[in-house]
């Protein structure tokens, strides 16, 4: 059967072959609005119909966000585990089915109990740069520390036990998304120093940490504004992306307002904060109802306090409450949180001043995971979930990089200070680059990422489907995957070339690209 | 397409005036036409055509709100110089090297000496620059600005598609069996393509397979094709697309791609964007519309003035522009481009000689059925400070919809624009012809 042959026979199944995947329509509260728009799809109607070009309402979302979890997907512990990690590895599954699930979510959340050092220490080895202070990396070669960089991520990233960690620290970097080339080195420290240092931790805490990085001042050029002469950027971004949210109700008056309050926050040397009297504004300034009286220089180093009161300010906002638990939400839980779980997690926000953990859980609870959308992975997501589901062996990950590049996610390099999207409709027309490193992967033989044939290659045909099926599914494939799978592997003779395609086919799947 | 290469009377290119691509599908088989072709061009022909008198789009965001008053200078308002003291672009009459000031375009504005790579296209009359132009709705956060921008309503989180992929959805293909209608260049799809049939995001079209052995790959691809089958919207139809397009694109030999008119584009990221683009246009493969982002605009601090940050990046754009006029658009008079930014910059720079976010700037259009040669302003409003909009800003006289709404109704025969720039009550300022 040709191509098209085999399009329009499975386009023309009489039987929906899966059965999954429509839109959730009206499951969730909040999706009410959108769901008016797309009553074909609330009606079920025909699969042949729903893959017609999709349909265009321009005053009302045409597009459903939130999508249907896969029909296989019936353990609600396993859904936990692959919201919480960068990809189900047979371990996680196993351990988590063993722990249940409140068990593996608080194992998780204490992630400072889980000994990781293994990784740590791999990684302090393999990228010394990592661990390295301003002095020492400003005479790296920049390249140089990118690359670690970069590598040590993905290699946390596949190996790491703290797994939901993390997503967390994937989560806020792009919350305080910063392009390595801009500030070079200095991303080092930011993802050092402010993201892991605390992206489990309280929220307050990151912002702080995040408002004395050498590499934040850098990138939003807060080094350079001084009395007189303000810069706007941080002080925008700081309320726009990185608390309040742009609707968070502060004005323009107040982003040139905050812009004065936060002059002499710098950096000095090889890119240490610190905060410079002799450039602070010390008139009288308002920001969101708040008033600064005027100060004076002899205050000195006291004018720091102007700065760190309205931070707190911020932090304790009760918009900064609302825009990050949605936030949250919508990576871990759902595209499409409504207004109920938005207030629940808010509350839980404001309750405990902001403190991750319980937030997470929040989120994270049994009977929301029970019923959430399914989402689409980023690619950097996919490309660790090949990893660690093609159980691969690891000791360097450095020649990975380049296939970031190809998926459309190079770490470091989104040049906006809002980080890389978290969209479905952004991502989900890219998908030949994913097809091909689905081929990639499976054939890594030889090197520093090995993915051994050997298991699959043991018994039958259909064994080794099983064996793919609990190894990057979590035993949760439909029957028409493995079909698909099994119907290719049978096609060719049994052996290891015909093997790694098959395994390439299950990377490329639709059912992978979903967590 | 039969009326492709009437205009190209000067594009010296004799196998395209010489033979048109339906005459090639009709010789094809008889007699060996290689030697009418260039090498790079696809073996798989569209057999199938749609009359159709639309342009190809090609639509441009500058991302990150584009200073454009040190693009598209108004020497002749003095305020320019006295809010600018170190990043303004001496006048053209200032007695400094050409390449350090203002090049005039007219008695009020000049482009930028990055800019003058343009300056063929805009003499030639296909170049248009709009200034004072922007979004009536103010917003001066990127995100925002560029969400609505590409939308095409202000302020209405709950449209999820594009002002372009509304219109794509709108009108039947300029070939009824393109298996790629529109693609963005860049690793996601644009907002502004959003809800386009047919449409892909592609970062490298001479790249597009799915590797492996060559003896599997049909194979492979039928099995992706047909597991993606059943997925859910929008998912199944970009999995068609991406498998339908890859013998398309692996026909096209993009490495060996001859520019017309001896066309050189730099070698940046936008400038092998256009590269690509003007390939996939010449090769006449049914793309009817490309998205081509170019970022770096947010210049608050150290951009410069003649030379400088800004100038180094604006010379890639002007450069990489002028490519793709002298190779495309003044070739092809079917092909028409618009460039956008979501916001302009202060009208005064900052104390780190860069400017912070503002309201109008410049856009601009070209193509043959553009009315170009000329700067369009809907009354200047000056930069004293009693004209500016807060105070710092530059005010919007120009809503960007009017101009581009011109265009799709009149460039891309559309005139749905109540669905394509919703809740915009149009005026046309004949930008198009």
């Amino acid at each position: 059967m040709g191509l098209e042959e085999r399009l329009v026979a499975a386009q023309t199944n009489p039987e929906p072959p899966r059965g999954r995947r429509k839109f959730l329509a009206g499951a969730l509260a909040g999706v009410a609005t959108l769901a008016a728009a797309r009553p074909a799809f609330a009606q079920g109607r025909s699969k042949k119909a729903d893959r017609e070009v999709m349909p265009v309402d321009p005053f009302a979302g045409a597009l459903g966000l939130a999508i249907a979890p896969p029909s296989a997907w019936a353990n609600p512990t396993i859904r936990l585990v692959r919201r919480a990690t960068l990809g189900l590895s047979d371990a996680d599954v196993t351990a988590a089915k063993a722990m249940g699930y409140q068990g593996w979510l608080q194992y998780q959340l204490d992630y400072q109990r889980i000994d990781d050092s293994a990784v740590d220490n791999a990684v302090a080895t393999l990228w010394p740069t990592t661990t390295q202070d301003v002095n020492a990396l400003f005479s790296v070669a920049q390249s140089t520390v990118q690359t670690a960089q970069q590598a040590a991520w993905v290699y946390r990233a596949a190996l790491s036990k703290r797994q939901l960690y993390e997503r967390m620290v994937e989560f806020w970097s792009d919350h305080f998304n910063i392009e390595f080339a801009k500030v070079g080195y200095l991303k080092v420290v930011d993802d050092r120093d402010v993201i892991r240092k605390n992206a489990l931790g309280k929220f307050s805490d990151l912002v702080k940490a995040s408002s004395k990085s050498g590499a934040m001042m850098a990138y939003l050029d807060q080094n350079v504004s001084r009395v007189g002469a303000p810069n706007q950027n941080y002080a925008r971004e700081l309320m726009e992306l990185h608390t309040l949210g742009v609707n968070g109700g502060y004005t323009q008056d107040d982003v040139a307002e905050l812009s004065r309050v936060l002059t002499g926050w710098t950096i000095q040397g090889r890119g240490t904060f610190t905060f410079n009297a002799t450039l602070h504004d010390w008139g009288a300034k308002t920001v969101m109802g708040v008033t600064i009286p005027a100060g004076s220089p002899a205050l000195g180093a006291d004018g720091i306090k102007e700065g760190e009161q309205m931070i707190d300010f911020l932090c304790n906002h009760p918009s900064t409450a609302t825009f990050i638990s949605t936030k949250l939400l919508k990576w871990l839980l759902t595209p499409e949180p409504t207004q109920s779980q938005v207030n629940i997690v808010a509350g839980v926000f404001r309750a405990t001043g902001g403190d991750l953990k319980l937030v997470v859980r929040a989120i994270l609870n049994q009977g929301w995971m029970a019923t959430a959308p399914a989402k689409f992975k980023r690619p950097f997501h996919y490309l660790v979930s090949a990893l660690r589901g093609s159980n691969a062996a690891i000791t360097n990950t450095a020649g990975i990089n380049g296939q970031l590049v190809n998926l459309g996610q190079p770490l470091y390099q989104w040049e906006t200070p809002d980080g890389y999207p978290d969209l479905f409709e952004y991502w989900s027309g890219n998908l030949m680059p994913r097809w091909q490193f689905g081929t990639t992967v499976a054939n890594l033989r030889s090197g520093t990422i090995v993915v051994d044939t050997t298991p699959y290659l043991s018994g039958t045909a259909d064994a080794a489907v099983d064996l793919i099926a609990r190894n990057f599914f979590g035993g949760e494939m439909d029957a028409v995957t493995r079909a698909n799978l099994l119907t290719y592997l049978k096609g060719g003779t049994f052996n290891e070339t015909r093997v790694r395609e098959t395994l390439s086919l299950a990377i490329a799947s639709e059912l992978f690209q979903w967590y | 397409m039969t009326d492709m290469f009437e205009h190209d009377e000067s594009c010296g290119c004799r196998e395209y005036r010489e033979l048109s691509r339906r005459e090639f599908v009709g010789t094809a088989a008889g007699l060996s036409s290689a030697m009418f072709f260039p090498e790079w061009l696809p073996k798989v022909v569209l057999a199938q055509t749609y009359a159709s008198n639309r342009d190809v789009i090609v639509s441009i965001f500058q991302r990150g709100g584009v200073d454009g008053l040190n693009l598209v200078v108004p020497y002749a308002d003095p305020a320019y110089y006295t809010g600018r003291s170190t990043i303004a672009i001496p006048r053209p009459d200032a007695s400094v090297p050409a390449n350090q000031k203002v090049t005039a375009l007219d008695n009020f504005f000049g482009f930028a000496p990055a800019m003058t790579p343009l300056v063929p296209a805009f003499a030639s009359g296909n170049l248009l620059a709009v200034h004072a132009a922007g979004q009536s709705y103010v917003s001066r956060s990127h995100f925002d600005a560029q969400r609505f921008m590409e939308v095409g309503k202000p302020a209405d989180a709950s449209i999820v598609t594009g002002w372009l992929g509304r219109h794509l959805a709108l009108v039947p293909p300029m070939r009824t069996d393109a298996p790629l209608r529109a693609l963005g260049l860049s690793n996601g799809l644009a907002k502004t393509l959003v809800g386009a049939p047919q449409t892909l995001p592609i970062a490298n079209p001479a790249s597009f397979t799915i590797g492996g052995a060559a003896n599997t790959s049909a194979a492979r691809q039928a099995v992706v094709a047909a597991d993606y089958s059943d997925a859910p919207a929008p998912l199944n139809a970009s999995a068609l697309a991406a498998v339908n397009t890859i013998a398309l694109l692996q026909a096209v030999s993009f490495d060996r791609y001859v520019p017309m008119n001896g066309a050189v584009y730099p070698n940046s990221s936008f400038g092998r964007a256009l590269k690509s683009v003007a390939t996939l246009i010449r090769a006449d493969v049914g793309i009817e519309a490309a998205q081509v982002d170019i970022g770096g605009w947010d210049t608050h601090a150290a951009q410069g003035g003649a030379t400088g940050a800004l100038a180094t990046l604006s010379t890639d754009f002007a450069s990489s522009l002028a490519a793709f006029h002298a190779d495309v658009v003044a070739t092809n008079a079917r092909v028409t481009v618009v460039i956008i930014s979501e916001f302009g910059r202060n009208a005064r720079e900052n104390g780190s000689q860069g400017t912070d976010h503002g309201r109008a700037t410049t856009m601009f259009a070209m193509g043959q059925g553009i009315v170009g040669g000329r700067v369009l302003v809907n009354g200047w409003p000056g930069l004293a400070k009693e004209n500016l909009e807060s105070g710092q800003d530059l005010k919007v006289t120009t809503d960007y919809r009017d101009v581009l709404a011109e265009i799709v109704q009149k460039r891309l025969g559309n005139s749905a624009l109540d669905q394509i720039f919703p809740g915009w009550t149009v005026n046309f300022k004949g930008v198009a012809l």
